[in-house]
């Protein structure tokens, strides 16, 4: 879990941190740049509503590949990306799963990526 | 290769400003290239693909191209080449290039460059660090060592779909006909605007990318530049149209 206060200038961190992760997890390169602006993406949304002292990360491999959540404390209860925004879309592209989870003060992206199958080979 | 003319080159702004047609932005994009090539290559010491270079130039091109008033009475050439090279300078910066790379890191990215685009085109889409790795005959640290000095994503350009014939036209030019509908992005009212301020590739990247589902690699391969070059290009654009939705932006 990665930590870090919630400015724009410590976003790159959080696209690093999940880079190197999934770079590392046999995701393909087209991959691993899709997480990074993913992550980005939602962080940038969490923190137009940031009220509390961090955005977090969290990276959980999974069976399918990896899921990625993003939080931070906020005001209210709506959710933070509107569903017919442009984030939402850009969201979409890049994850292969997509929610937000909102409960009383809080917001988490939950994005997850599913690795493709490396086993095979050459299919030319 | 078209000889450059300065008559020629008034007389395209002249009908560009007097008619707004497209062809002759083109044109005089074409006419231009040279420029760009020959500014380029002043880069091409510091490990870049001169493609990509290029492309980045001419992007520098457009906007002099976009922001040139005939009546200032100045040359365009010298109009231009500031807008040029500072498109190139920002590029490098953007890069983070005034960390220095070990030149053992350079060489290796320079040889995983290779490797990637020969296994995109090899396994059909792009692939993994331990692929890179077994490749390469270096460990997967190595590789992430090389890719993390930001050099090594690049896929495509030294395998890209040759452009580089004298007459051959910008490659800019050839994703103009790609099927792009503003349209399809008005729906997001607030940024149709800041959408029209993109250069085409750009909104082309834009839409390929987070309309039509296209991978980096793809639409690497469809632009004709690298899977790195794409990434940076998508980066910005966010970054712009975020800015742009809070105040002002430039692209």
């Amino acid at each position: 879990m990665v930590k870090v206060p919630p400015t724009a200038g410590h976003l790159a961190l959080l696209r690093t941190a999940v880079g190197g992760f999934a770079a590392r997890d046999h995701f393909t390169l087209d991959q691993v740049d899709d997480l990074r602006m993913a992550v980005e993406e939602s962080a940038v949304q969490l923190l137009r509503h940031a009220t509390g002292d961090f955005i977090t990360l969290e990276v959980k491999a999974t069976e399918p590949g990896v899921e990625v959540r993003v939080h931070a404390e906020v005001a209210g209860s709506e959710p933070v990306i509107d569903e017919s925004s442009f984030s939402w879309t850009i969201l979409r592209a890049l994850a292969d799963d997509l929610r937000i989870e909102m409960q009383q003060g809080h917001a988490t992206i939950v994005l997850t990526k599913h690795r493709i199958n490396v086993t095979s080979g050459p299919h030319r | 290769m078209s000889t450059y003319n300065r008559e020629d080159t008034k007389l395209l702004f002249a009908e560009l400003q007097r008619t707004g047609d497209q062809t002759y932005r083109e044109e005089l994009a074409r006419l231009h290239l040279p420029l760009v090539e020959y500014l380029a290559k002043r880069f091409k010491d510091r490990g870049e693909p001169l493609d990509d270079l290029v492309q980045v130039g001419s992007v520098g091109l457009l906007k002099a191209i976009d922001r040139f008033d005939l009546d200032r009475g100045v040359e365009f050439s010298t109009y231009a080449t500031p807008t040029i090279v500072g498109e190139l300078k920002r590029y490098f910066r953007d890069k983070g290039w005034a960390v220095r790379v070990p030149r053992r890191l350079q060489e290796l990215s320079l040889r995983l460059n290779k490797i990637i685009a020969q296994l995109t085109q090899d396994l059909g889409r792009s692939p993994t660090v331990s692929e890179i790795a077994k490749m390469a005959e270096v460990t997967e640290e190595e590789v992430l060592e090389a890719l993390e000095s930001g050099q090594a994503y690049s896929t495509t350009s030294l395998d890209a779909p040759s452009g580089d014939d004298d007459d051959a036209p910008l490659r800019v030019d050839r994703i103009g006909q790609e099927d792009f509908r503003l349209e399809n992005l008005e729906y997001f009212a607030s940024l149709a605007p800041l959408i029209e301020q993109l250069p085409e590739r750009e909104r082309t990247i834009l839409y390929l990318r987070f309309f039509k589902g296209m991978t980096q690699s793809k639409i690497a391969e469809h632009v004709g530049i690298s899977q790195m070059h794409v990434s940076r290009l998508l980066t910005r654009i966010l970054e712009f149209l975020r800015e742009g939705m809070e105040g002002d932006a430039e692209y």
